[in-house]
């Protein structure tokens, strides 16, 4: 069996998030879900799961899975490091950076596994349309197409120069080809460690991105991949692909 | 100087009332957007009546602003109100814009305001409602609204210390809101058809607010509306100071009982929304002083008939026109529960896509996998009209939600659905439109009616010619 272990789905659950690993489940009958709560112990202290999920969460419930995590850092470094998979999306990537700086001054330090800060504004809420391209590593260096949803009120930053006891290197998850990247400056979206993948974008993003979908339950190790209405998902992909790749197709707003 | 400002600002606000009734044109909010641009501190220069209602939340607060306005109007005031304009600060400031007399003095002793529930930054710092009551708060659009914690804490931060807070006991969010301010509670007791689980998708509140553990609810009504406790330690949703109790949907009345006693009022309509709707505006006006007696006299005059949907019969068939907001699966989950509790055989033409999105944008398809689409998992519901340029999310979404493909039909464009109604005996049809696609909710409704007459009207000449 694959398993898969949800951080915290009592708060990880904005936008329709959770819907991608009940995506996985409908997807393969080899997937197992493992749920965390923030006042148990996780599963990840003493079990390696296959794939770790982390969806979007409010303001005040990252400060909680924050501090729920802390005392894991180095359990959480050490799966990490050693390849277990992550995919954590829209503002739960911010809790494995350094911190989260509040537009009122506050500070929040995150989990500080990663060298990338996030800069919040509460009054400006950045929504965006997004078209990408996902590389897959594999010889042909096959690229897949990504598409998807940003909606924020925050930006994020790499540190450069920033000591960290990474043993590789830090790269990004996508390439930006319309919409925004990390921040308005850059066209990188997302933060990529080893298996480690992070995004902004949020919501139903596999079910949005089929060939992403397969590409991982492949790397998860899943033997026979057909994908959930696998034709419909394909369809509604290919259509959207082909609408933001329309060049007066309007991207932020 | 800023009183100068403030006056030219009346003036010439008050010359473009008088430009739009002379041109006949609409534009409620036009003079209050005039005024604002002229001098922006208009809101805090505008005299304001002696009381101020107002009332937010997510949900009901239109029709919760209409039942007081109205019955504050029966009580003999001339109340001074937004209803024809919106509900943020332009449409704030036009009414008060119409409420004051050329000298800037304020025509109306009490004011009933509809407030959004973001515009909070906006008019709180200049208007100071003397009761304020939060329907509820729920998750609603995520490009503006982001999620309910986000307006929870606007308004706490900017509701003003003096204002008393009218509160839903059963919304643990809303309930929180602005914790130093004087308040009350309401709440709805057991009823028939709770639940004791959520079963929506929509959770905005899981964990208990002292000690991070699963609440757990003593009943519940949907998502998170309903009466929660902490199995793990002693937090519990606030104590009602008005109960409903005794909801009689026969004869569509509920009682509501406070310290002082109980009433019995009239239900506009059985949906628990409207339930909300009515008990929470009681508690507003037991709250100003009012008494049961009076307010019962008051609830039996009104006069709006608060439907959630138009319906119309031709022959054996019927047509339901109904809102279903786009891109807020709060509102349309309620709207799929209830068309999934009707009888018969039922069609759903879905519409409510995002109009204003189709061209230069493309909608945020999140809500569809926050939305209870499952609700339409059901036998009776024999054929799904989706059409628009989402029809193919809408698709894989239903087929994720368990509906069978064959109970599928495809429109590219909305006036092309009705034809691909199947159109059975003693059929159902429900026609969902968008706040962003009214018209075309119209025309199609419209279409749809036309079939089902003609259809009604050969059935009704073969039956006389057979005589
Ligand atoms: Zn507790």
């Amino acid at each position: 069996m694959i398993k898969v272990e949800i951080l915290f789905p009592e708060i990880c659950n904005l936008y329709g998030d959770l819907q991608n690993i009940d995506y996985l489940k409908k997807s393969s009958d080899e997937i197992e879900i493992v749920e965390d709560n923030l006042v148990d112990e996780p599963y990840f202290l003493n079990n390696v799961p296959d794939l770790i999920y982390m969806g979007t969460l409010t303001e005040k419930s990252q400060n909680f899975a924050i501090e729920k995590l802390r005392p894991y850092r180095k359990r959480l470094m050490e799966l990490i490091e050693s390849g277990v998979h992550f995919l954590i999306t829209g503002n739960a990537l911010e809790i494995f950076g350094t911190e989260i700086i509040d537009d009122n001054l506050t500070k929040e330090e995150g989990l500080e596994i990663f060298p990338f800060m996030a800069k919040r504004n509460m009054m400006n809420r950045f929504n965006s349309l997004y078209l990408g391209d996902f590389d897959t590593d594999d010889l042909n260096n096959t690229k897949i197409k990504i598409v998807g949803y940003k909606s924020q009120f925050t930006q994020g930053y790499f540190l450069k120069n920033y000591n960290t006891n990474l043993s590789g290197d830090l790269g990004y998850m996508f390439d930006t080809e319309r919409g925004t990247g990390l921040n308005p400056e850059i066209m990188e979206e997302g933060l990529r460690y080893k298996n480690f993948m992070g995004t902004y974008l949020l919501g139903p993003f596999l079910i949005l991105n089929p060939p992403f979908t397969k590409w991982l339950l492949k790397k998860l190790g899943c033997e026979n991949i057909a994908l959930a209405f696998e034709e419909a998902a394909l369809k509604a992909y290919n259509i959207r692909v082909a609408e933001y790749s329309e060049p007066d197709r309007g991207f932020t707003y | 100087m800023s009183k100068i400002r403030f006056f030219i600002a009346l003036w010439v606000s008050k010359l473009a009332i008088i430009a739009l009734k002379i041109t006949k044109h609409a534009g409620t909010n036009f003079p209050g957007i005039v005024a604002l641009k002229i001098c922006p501190m208009f809101l805090k220069y505008a005299k304001k009546p002696e009381k101020i209602i107002a009332v937010t939340g997510t949900n009901g607060k239109t029709t919760v602003s209409n039942m007081l306005l109205d019955i504050l109007t029966l009580d003999g005031y001339n109340v001074l109100n937004n209803k024809a304009g919106s509900n943020i600060n332009t449409g704030i400031a036009a009414s008060l814009i119409y409420g004051m007399t050329v000298f800037g003095k304020c025509k109306h002793r009490i004011g009933v305001f509809e407030i959004d529930e973001r515009s909070a930054l906006r008019i709180f710092p200049y208007l100071k409602p003397d009761y304020m009551l939060i329907t509820n708060l729920s998750r609603d659009s995520i490009m503006r609204n982001a999620h309910p914690e986000y307006i929870a804490n606007l308004l706490s931060l900017y509701i003003p210390n003096s204002t008393k807070l009218i509160l839903n006991a059963d919304d643990l969010i809303s309930s929180a809101v602005a914790p130093e301010n004087d308040r009350v509670y309401f709440g709805i007791d057991k009823m028939k058809g709770d639940l004791n689980k959520c079963i929506n998708l929509i959770n905005d509140i899981q964990i208990c607010p002292v000690c991070n553990h699963k609440l757990e609810y003593e009943y519940l009504r949907y998502n998170h509306i309903g009466k929660a406790y902490c199995p793990s330690c002693d937090f519990k949703a606030p104590e009602y100071d008005f109960t409903g109790f005794n909801v009689d949907l026969d004869k569509m009345f509920i009682d509501v009982k406070d310290k002082d006693g109980i009433g019995s009022y009239k239900l506009l309509n059985e949906s628990v929304f409207n339930i909300y709707n009515v008990v929470s505006a009681v508690a507003v006006l037991r709250t100003m002083g009012y008494s049961h007696d009076k307010i019962e006299k008051f609830f039996r005059k009104l006069e709006i008939v608060e439907s959630r949907f138009e319906e119309t019969k031709y022959g054996s068939r019927t047509l339901y026109k109904l809102l279903a907001k786009e891109k807020n699966a709060f509102a349309t989950t309620r709207v799929f529960d209830y068309i999934s509790t009707m009888e018969g055989d039922k069609e759903i033409i879905l519409m409510n896509s995002c109009q204003g999105d189709m061209h230069h944008w493309s909608e945020n398809t999140c809500w569809l996998y926050d939305c209870d689409f499952e609700f339409l998992n059901q036998d009776n519901i024999k054929n799904i009209i989706l059409c628009g340029p989402r029809r193919f999310d809408h698709r894989l979404r239903l087929l994720l939600a368990g509906v069978p493909e064959e109970k599928l039909s495809f429109a590219e464009k909305e006036v092309e659905a009705p034809s691909k109604l199947k159109l059975f005996e003693n059929d159902n049809i429900y026609v969902l439109y968008g706040t962003d696609s009214l018209n075309l909710g119209n025309k199609v409704s419209a279409m749809v009616r036309k079939l089902l007459k003609d259809k009604a009207d050969k059935f009704e000449k073969r039956g006389t010619s057979r005589d």
